[in-house]
């Protein structure tokens, strides 16, 4: 996958926002990361984006707003939420919302690593031969 | 009947505008009528003949006549000519006797009928033998104080019987008992201008008519007095009595006491006539008498005094001004031994009973020494009234501990105020005022104040308690995907060694963060009072909102700060002022979720208030306050909200409060509340 597609990641926190970044480069997942959701729907026009990494509580539009205008506009990318929430109707209405998974901070590597495996990225590339 | 009688002579004889102009005359001006009863008397005849007007109106101008039958003579040739003139022999209130020269013109009404007799009067040559007894009498300018007594409930007193029959020997006690009730039972009729002046304290004249005599009477010679009244309640109508108070009875030396008993319309009154010795119009007797009243005064008065004599101390301040000093304050500094020469050669003169007790002394003897003793709890304060002393102030005043002669500690005012000529250079009063107990319990208010805060602040740290985890949590989750993503580049085969500094540099700072954020949730969760510091409301607000973003967020609503750029600092407590701003901003978030507003926004703005005052404005795009509870949302336990307690406004308003500040609620013009709160701006000399 030469030319793989990129995930997007959304996070108002910058420490987050990189720390997902940072996370995604070491499996040689090319990603582009937004502090709003506002920034990445403009982006998101383009068409560039297979994967949607997102933060659920953030000013302005917020995860589950994303997730209803994402199902608005039709496209059929998967969203991943990630939240401090650890609230199960909090959890409910983003999976109601039509969310791929939501994921409680702090996040385990394996668990994202997990789901976008699922989604059919390559997340063993960078793994060195002695493992 | 005096009043009337007055009354008379002012309608009658002399019509107002003449008796007016008569007072002011030099010469005596005497109106009677055609039978020789007095109707006016003016000033001028009572410095010469030593009567106040108030004892002859009513009398016959007789009774004061030396030689009575050429008097009657001179009377019936006047009324037959009209007109008469000549010397006379005239008895003076102190008993000599004097010759005045006088004319007399009878007055006539239209129809040619007699009216009544002006007599103008001026004293003539006095025989030699009279100057001495004259002078005495009548002292330059100064009338007799003049009493007319009712003594008819002495009466019974004083029957024959009980009058004593030789008055000028000592009485038995049982006398002594009884002439002291006559003086409560004389009651007065009324008294002239002299006597309320000298005699009245703070009565007047009309507040002394009807007392007893005994009120007003001085205490040291009240016996004299008595005897005099029973002596002349004795006595037969036309005889007068004198006393001259000799020379121990201080307060009215040279005094003499002239006393007759009326013989106006049948009355029963006594009169008393009182020749001061002292010339003006302040006596010796007055000072003496209000020196009594502002020493009481000041004995009494509940603050503690104390009267010093600084003016030793005056002499090296002068002596160092010669010498070229003019910075005192480091002069002093330089020279400690200046300010400790200072307290022994200034020396109490006088304290009064609050300085006794405040000190814990047992008399004023304890206190009258070099002011040492005032400065052993802040002996700073010394310099600073020394300082004060150089710069020819007025007054100092300063808060500092005293240590009383029983060894205890004791917060303290003190005010100084300094002596300024024309005024006794010797007389410098200190005032101390304690002020343990106001310290104590402002100290105590404040503690109550601060747990009362720290217990609202704890309940609102669990309501926020979502809201804080996330807010830690988010580092949290930085660290914990940075320390994985570590991991893995630690076991790809092209370690990255660049990206792993700078990994491990962002663990380093989200711990770091993390660890902030507790710090900054212990803190708010601690109690106890906190100094006040230098504060900017910007950096406040901000550290509020790590509380509170996550509720902002959370429920979608807009929040916008703005600062003015020269909004003034303030001194206060950082951690009850972050308080304020929580509550204010939970209550906008709480009012926006329940009206469910389609617009929700918050503003903050923080800028100058009144003057010398920063100003904060928060405005919610909530439903706004009911006009009828407008003035109750700061009061404790007041909520609207289902779930509220009703603490978190009146939180707000304890804390502005007790930083001098205040609070209001109102509803906005274009909808939603706005809460509005000022502090005073932090002075700018206290600025660190």
């Amino acid at each position: 996958m030469s030319n793989s597609p990129r995930i997007a990641v959304v996070d108002d926190d910058e420490a987050v926002r990189e720390s997902l970044s940072d996370l995604l480069q070491v499996l040689d997942l090319p990603c582009r990361s937004f502090d709003r959701a506002e920034a990445f729907l403009t982006a998101y026009a383009s068409g560039a984006f297979t994967c949607l990494i997102t933060d659920l509580r953030m000013p302005g539009i917020g995860g589950v707003e994303l997730l209803r205008r994402m199902k608005a506009l039709g496209g059929p990318m998967p969203v991943i939420v990630i939240t401090s929430s650890t609230d199960h109707s909090t959890h409910r209405d983003v999976m109601e919302n039509g969310a791929m998974a939501c994921l409680t901070k702090p996040i385990r590597g394996e668990e994202l690593i997990h789901h976008l495996r699922a989604l059919g990225y390559d997340c063993d590339k960078g793994r060195g031969g002695g493992r | 009947m005096a009043e009337k009688l007055r009354i008379v002579a002012e309608r009658g004889a002399c019509p107002a505008a003449g008796a007016e102009l008569a007072d002011l005359a030099s010469e005596s001006v005497i109106a009677c009528d055609l039978k020789g009863f007095i109707q006016y008397w003016n000033p001028a005849s009572e410095a010469l003949y030593g009567w106040p007007a108030m004892a002859m109106l009513g009398r016959r101008l007789g009774e004061i006549s030396a030689s009575i039958p050429l008097d009657s003579e001179h009377w019936q040739q006047l009324l037959r000519e009209g007109r008469w003139h000549g010397p006379v022999r005239r008895c003076t209130a102190t008993g000599s006797q004097i010759t005045v020269s006088v004319r007399r013109t009878v007055r006539y009404n239209e129809l040619g009928e007699a009216l009544d007799v002006v007599e103008y009067g001026r004293g003539a040559s006095i025989g030699v033998a009279e100057i001495g007894t004259h002078a005495a009498a009548e002292p330059q300018g100064g009338g007799a104080a003049c009493w007319e007594l009712d003594i008819s409930g002495a009466h019974a007193l004083l029957s024959p019987a009980s009058a004593p029959e030789h008055p000028h020997d000592a009485l038995g006690p049982d006398q002594e008992d009884a002439l002291e009730r006559l003086l409560s039972l004389a009651r007065i009729v009324d008294v002239n201008d002299r006597t309320v002046r000298l005699f009245g304290g703070n009565a007047d004249r009309k507040q002394m008519v009807g007392q007893p005599m005994a009120n007003f009477w001085p205490a040291e010679t009240r016996s004299v007095l008595t005897r005099l009244l029973a002596e002349v309640a004795a006595c037969g109508p036309s005889q007068i009595i004198r006393r001259r108070l000799d020379q121990a009875q201080c307060v009215l030396r040279d005094a003499t006491l002239t006393a007759w008993r009326s013989v106006a319309g049948g009355r029963n009154t006594a009169f008393l006539m009182v020749h001061g010795a002292a010339a003006g119009d302040r006596t010796a007797w007055e000072l003496q008498a209000s020196e009594d009243r502002y020493r009481k005064l000041i004995h009494y008065m509940p603050t503690a005094l104390w009267q010093v004599d600084a003016r030793g101390m005056g002499e090296i301040l002068d002596r160092l001004r010669a010498e070229g000093v003019t910075d005192i304050a480091s002069f002093l500094t330089e020279h400690p031994e200046i300010v400790e020469l200072g307290k022994d050669v200034v020396c109490v003169t006088e304290v009064n009973s609050g300085a006794i007790s405040l000190l814990g002394g047992r008399c004023a003897a304890d206190l009258i020494r070099p002011v040492r003793y005032l400065f052993t709890g802040t002996p700073d304060t010394a310099k600073r009234i020394m300082i004060a002393h150089f710069e020819g102030r007025r007054n100092h005043a300063e808060q500092g501990r005293i240590l009383t002669l029983n060894g205890r500690m004791r917060d303290v005012l003190f005010h100084v105020t300094y002596p300024m000529p024309p005024e006794q250079m010797d007389t410098t009063f200190i005032t101390i005022e304690d002020i343990t107990e106001r310290l104590r319990t402002e100290t105590q208010l404040r503690q109550l104040q601060a747990d009362h805060a720290h217990a609202a602040r704890i309940s609102t740290l669990g309501e926020l308690a979502t809201s804080i985890a996330h807010e830690v949590k988010q580092p949290l989750a930085a660290i914990v995907t940075n320390a994985e993503t570590s991991l893995r580049w630690l076991s790809r085969d092209d370690v990255n060694v660049e990206k792993l500094r700078q990994l491990t540099g962002r663990i380093i700072s989200s711990a770091s963060r993390a660890n902030d954020i507790i710090q900054h949730v212990r803190s708010m969760a601690q109690r106890g009072e906190r100094e006040r510091t230098s504060l900017h409301m910007s950096e406040i607000v901000e550290e509020a909102l790590l509380f509170v973003r996550h509720e902002i967020e959370a429920r979608r609503i807009d929040l916008a700060i703005t600062a003015a750029p020269s909004c003034p600092r303030i001194l206060g407590d950082r951690i009850q002022l972050q308080q304020v701003i929580v509550n204010l901003i939970i209550n906008s978030v709480q009012a926006i979720a329940q009206a469910e507003s389609t617009e929700r926004r918050i503003r903050i703005c923080i800028g100058s208030g009144p003057p010398g005052a920063l100003g904060f404005s928060i405005h919610d795009s909530g439903p706004g306050i009911a006009p009828d509870i407008l003035d109750r949302v700061f009061e404790s336990f007041f909520t609207t909200k289902v779930d509220g307690m009703g603490i978190g406004l009146s939180v707000c308003h304890s804390i502005i409060t007790a930083h001098g500040g205040s609070i209001e609620a109102e509803n906005h013009p274009r909808g939603g509340a706005i809460f509005r709160f000022s502090l005073p701006a932090q002075p700018h000399e206290a600025r660190d």
